[in-house]
């Protein structure tokens, strides 16, 4: 970063050293000397942003220790880490953690594979001026908003006037019951995420295969390397990082995966789609029990801290290649 | 690069069909909004509406306006409040000598990632706390808040960008920092700054979760009401495609247009497309 603004990082100590610069010169006067100035430009942010996310997350804590209704906040009553341990015997919560759990793996997984599919296709149709139309609409996915994701997975998987029931009968098969059933339920999920996360994954791989030198792959051709020896020696290891990326963005997603399932399945039938912010949501708004939601919120914060301390080392290291 | 037709064709088939997936289901629901309620629930399905049946939309936007209203009104607001907080904090995090910038930056950052579900029932007592619960400004709060980090994170890698020799030539000429920003800085980089104010207005306008539990009845953003249709009465699918439509629409047109921009976007600014 410092080949990009030399300025910023100096203190003090690099006084010295820019001094020594002819050109540089006036830099003490010209770069500094504005404490006054640069807090006004930085405090003022970093106060709202200080209110409005990181009060709120300490907050959480400390409603999770006690025991508090949401309609009663005065009468709190301190309760340690009792929410805790209830949470760990409460069967939605612990569905919640598993489903949470293998959405990710599974999601990921298949987004990760079919990503690097599409992406190669697209990679490999890149000179032609038309494949941008084709990225655009494939992308739209990704952009709509999710609400409107979950309300036409309504639409489309409706049992009975569902699109796909239809075709599946056009094509001689039998319906499917989709969100009705314990183990479709978890499928539709899986279809709906993938369908829509695909192409964030796939446009991130095949931004990195973009970037792969030119010389190297005719390079390697020359000296006739086939396309597997291609795929596995130097595209794949390419855009293994960028896959990284891919996939600890893609977890911090699935953390707050919470549009879609409201408004499809709402974790059932039972628990089997119950994840982990539909169960806080529920906790703190429609049982009103703010303690044990603040608990199950914690549990989020804690697996987002995790993932976020990768994510921010692995878009550090990526932004400054 | 030397390839046969036929591998040609293949390619190209597969990403036809890759995008077909992807448009398809939002394209069907869409010819549902030209459908009539009869239509809409026709088994077998009709494949093509008459597309200058339009009273889906008239009947929708006659009732739902103030929610249209609400949402537009929110989300602008929410553009606004975030750009106007993002662009100093990031002109000074770039640019000027500040303490700490590193930790300052990355502790924004990691505000990127925390998920809002977990700030939820806080920030309900904290509105409901100050009398704004219910109100339009606590979503535009909200949202700015949530939206905040990703503005200053990206405007940053922009500001970047501005030459040092013009920043130190203003300086030199007696311009207070405050000129800089707004004199050299954001007309440099204004196609950025377009750029950040346009994914926040999106990530705005598509936001769900919060209102839920920040609006009332009053102060329903669209997805809200959008999330009412589908309840446990009658579900009127043909209003519901239009909604879906209006709701879809500025998404579209943003992956349309700023498609070059979207990888950059959605990694904050780390991977270049």
């Amino acid at each position: 970063m410092s080949s990009i603004d030399p300025f910023v990082e100096r203190g003090p100590k690099a006084t010295a050293l820019s001094a020594s610069a002819p050109m540089r010169r006036h830099q003490p006067r010209l770069w500094s000397g504005d404490r006054f100035q640069t807090g006004l430009f930085l405090w003022p942010t970093c106060l709202f942003l200080l209110v409005l996310t990181l009060f709120p997350f300490i907050y959480s804590v400390w409603l999770s220790l006690h025991f508090v209704r949401l309609t009663a906040l005065h009468r709190k009553v301190w309760a340690g880490l009792d929410n805790y341990a209830s949470l760990l015997t409460d069967q939605m919560f612990l569905a919640a953690l598993r489903n949470t759990a293998l959405l990710a793996v599974s999601s990921i997984t298949v987004e990760v594979v079919l990503g690097f599919a599409v992406a190669k296709v697209f990679y490999e149709l890149a000179s032609r001026k038309w494949v941008n139309g084709l990225r655009s609409a494939y992308l739209v996915p990704m952009m709509i908003t999710p609400i409107s994701v979950g309300v036409i997975a309504n639409y489309v998987f409706n049992p009975q006037l569902g699109v796909i029931n239809q075709l599946l009968g056009a094509a001689g098969g039998s319906p499917v019951p989709w969100f009705g059933d314990p183990v479709w339920a978890r499928i539709s999920i899986l279809l709906i995420s993938v369908w829509q996360w695909t192409p964030f994954v796939a446009m991130l791989i095949l931004a990195g295969l973009m970037s792969i030198r030119k010389d190297i792959l005719e390079a390697a051709r020359v000296d006739g390397a086939r396309w597997w020896h291609i795929l596995f020696r130097i595209e794949i290891p390419s855009v293994l990082p960028i896959i990284m990326l891919a996939v600890i963005l893609r977890l911090i997603e699935v953390l707050r995966y919470f549009d879609v399932i409201y408004i499809t399945t709402r974790g059932g039938p039972g628990d089997r789609t119950m994840v982990l912010t539909l169960f806080t949501y529920q906790q703190d708004f429609q049982y009103f029990q703010v303690g044990t939601g603040s608990a199950a919120a914690v549990v989020i914060l804690i697996l987002s801290i995790i993932v976020t301390t990768f994510a921010v080392r692995i878009l550090r290291r990526i932004e400054n290649a | 690069m030397r390839r046969s037709r036929i591998s040609d064709v293949a390619l190209l088939a597969a990403a036809l069909f890759f995008t077909l997936i992807s448009i398809a289901p939002l394209l069907w629901m869409a010819l549902g909004a030209f459908k009539t309620t009869a239509e809409m629930i026709a088994i077998p399905p009709v494949w093509v509406p008459d597309f200058t049946y339009w009273s889906n939309f008239a009947t929708l936007f006659t009732k739902y306006w103030p929610n249209i209203a609400n949402s537009l009104i929110v989300t602008l607001g929410a553009t606004l409040l975030a750009m106007i907080l993002a662009l100093p904090a990031a002109f000074a995090l770039s640019t000027m000598r500040v303490r700490g910038r590193n930790a300052i930056a990355d502790w924004i950052l990691s505000t990127r990632m925390m998920p809002p579900i977990a700030a939820a029932a806080p920030l309900f007592i904290l509105f409901s706390a100050v009398g704004l619960l219910g109100s339009l400004p606590a979503m535009v709060l909200a949202y700015a808040g949530f939206n905040l980090p990703f503005a200053i994170w990206v405007s940053m890698s922009f500001f970047r960008q501005v030459p040092k020799e013009l920043i130190e030539a203003a300086r030199l000429e007696g311009c207070s920092w405050f000129q800089v920003l707004t004199r050299v800085a954001i007309p440099l980089s204004l196609s950025g700054i377009a750029t950040v104010a346009t994914f926040v207005f999106i990530f705005a306008w598509n936001e769900f979760m919060l209102a839920l539990f920040l609006s009332n009845r009053g102060s329903q953003t669209f997805p809200v009401v959008i999330s009412s249709f589908i309840g446990t009465g009658r579900i009127y699918w043909d209003y519901i495609a239009a909604a879906t439509v209006i709701q879809c629409l500025p998404p579209v047109l943003f992956a349309v247009f700023m498609q070059r921009h979207i990888v950059s976007g959605m990694t904050m600014g780390a991977v270049k497309d």
